[in-house]
C-alpha cells in the first residue's frame, strides 16, 4: 500500500459520510447518491495528486457527484428526479444504528427545499464550506449563496420548530 | 430554537446516512478510470458513460470470459439457456434493431439502443414503486454473475406483466466505430408497439 493510497484512504474515511449526506440532501435518493459519491471518489482517486491539493477536496467530490447526477438525469430525461423521502429517512444506519437513523422530519424538511437551496445547505452546513467556497463550487455569486441560505433557514425554521414545540397532551 | 440550535440539529444528521462502499472498491474503480484516461480518444466518451456504467457494473459483475465460443462471430448473440433464461452477448456497436427483434422473438420485449440514445416512445414502468424497489425488481430480471461485462442474462419469467426492458449499451468509442463495451444501462419500461415493437 503506497503513500498515495494511504492518504486517499484517510481522506475517504474522514469525509465519506458527510459527502454522502450532502449529495443525499441534494438529490433526494440515498441509493443514487451512494452510486454518485462512489464514482466521484473513484475519480478523485484517479486524479488524487491534483485533488489532494484542492482547497476543499470534499467539495470537489460533492461537486463531481452532483455534475454526474445532472448528466445522468439528462441521459434518462424521462425520470423526473423527485426526492423520495422513503429512500432516505426510513433506513437505519448500516452499522446497526450508531448515532441512530436520520430524523425523518428533518430530512423531509430538507427535501422540501428547492434544489438550489438544498445544495447551498449541503455545502455550507454539512461540508462546512464558507460562503465564498460554496459560491465557487456552485458557480454562483456569494450574495446568491447567502440569499439561498437565508431562505432555506427560514423555511426550515417554519417547518421544524412548530413540530418540535408541540405541547405534550 | 434559534438559528444556531437549528444548525446544530441539522448537522447532527450528517453521520446518520453512512457511506458503506469499501475504500478498496473505490480504488479499484479509480484504477479503471485512470487506465482509460491513458487510452487516446477514450477520455471524452468515458466522461459521459462512466457514472451509468459504474452503477450498472455493480449489478452486473464483470470478467470477460476468454473462452467465449462466439467471440469472433457476430456483433451480438442471443442464446436461450437450459433454465429458460436468455444470454445476451454484445461485442460491437451494430444493429440494435436486429437485437431488439431477436429478443422479442425469444419472449423479451425490449428497446435496445447504443451509446446513450433512447427511444422517446418508451415510458418508464410504473409498477416498481421506489427506485430501490425498481432496482430489486430489475435485479430479478437481469443478472450477471459469472458473466463478462459484455454479457447479460435475462430471465423472461421474472418480467412483470406489461413490462419490457430498456437496454442501452455504453461503448467507449463513438457509434460506428468498433469500440469496447463500457457497460449496460438497463431499466424497466412499459412494453408497447412504439417502444418495444410488435
Amino acid at each position: 500500500m503506497g503513500t498515495q493510497r494511504l492518504d486517499f484512504a484517510e481522506f475517504y474515511r474522514d469525509v465519506k459520510d458527510e459527502c454522502l449526506f450532502a449529495v443525499v440532501v441534494s438529490v433526494g435518493d440515498r441509493d443514487a447518491a451512494q452510486d454518485l459519491v462512489a464514482e466521484a471518489f473513484a475519480r478523485a482517486w484517479a486524479s488524487w495528486p491534483a485533488v489532494s491539493r484542492h482547497p476543499a477536496p470534499a467539495a470537489w467530490v460533492v461537486r463531481t457527484a452532483l455534475n454526474a447526477s445532472i448528466s445522468r438525469w439528462r441521459r434518462r430525461h424521462r425520470e423526473v428526479p423527485v426526492p423520495d423521502l422513503t429512500l432516505v429517512a426510513d433506513r437505519p444506519a448500516a452499522d446497526g444504528g450508531v448515532g441512530g437513523s436520520v430524523d425523518p422530519r428533518i430530512m423531509a424538511a430538507l427535501l422540501r427545499l428547492p434544489a438550489r437551496q438544498r445544495q447551498v445547505v449541503a455545502l455550507r452546513l454539512f461540508l462546512d464550506l464558507d460562503t465564498a467556497g460554496t459560491a465557487r463550487v456552485l458557480g454562483i455569486a456569494p450574495g446568491t449563496v447567502q440569499a439561498h441560505l437565508g431562505r432555506a433557514m427560514a423555511a426550515l425554521r417554519d417547518d421544524l420548530i412548530p413540530t418540535r414545540q408541540e405541547p405534550q397532551s | 430554537m434559534n438559528d444556531n440550535e437549528l444548525i446544530t440539529v441539522l448537522r447532527e444528521q450528517r453521520g446518520k446516512v453512512p457511506m458503506d462502499t469499501p475504500v478498496e472498491q473505490i480504488i479499484r474503480r479509480g484504477r479503471a478510470v485512470r487506465a482509460r484516461r491513458r487510452v487516446p480518444g477514450v477520455a471524452a466518451a468515458l466522461g459521459a458513460a462512466a457514472a451509468a456504467a459504474f452503477a450498472v457494473s455493480a449489478a452486473l459483475p464483470v470478467s470477460h470470459p476468454a473462452s467465449e465460443p462466439h467471440a469472433q462471430l457476430a456483433a451480438w448473440t442471443v442464446a436461450r439457456q437450459a433454465d429458460g433464461s436468455i444470454k445476451v452477448t454484445i461485442r460491437e456497436l451494430r444493429d440494435p434493431a436486429g437485437l431488439q427483434q431477436r429478443l422479442r422473438a425469444d419472449g423479451v420485449p425490449a428497446s435496445v439502443t447504443f451509446s446513450g440514445q433512447q427511444n422517446p416512445a418508451c415510458q418508464g414502468y410504473p409498477g416498481g414503486g421506489s427506485q430501490s424497489q425498481r432496482r430489486q425488481l430489475l435485479g430479478s430480471v437481469v443478472t450477471g454473475p459469472a458473466t463478462g461485462r459484455d454479457v447479460m442474462v435475462i430471465h423472461p419469467a421474472a418480467l412483470p406483466s406489461g413490462a419490457g426492458l430498456q437496454i442501452n449499451a455504453l461503448f467507449r468509442h463513438d457509434p460506428g466505430q468498433h469500440g469496447s463495451l463500457e457497460g449496460f444501462s438497463v431499466g424497466l419500461v412499459q412494453a408497447s408497439p412504439q417502444c418495444t415493437g410488435s
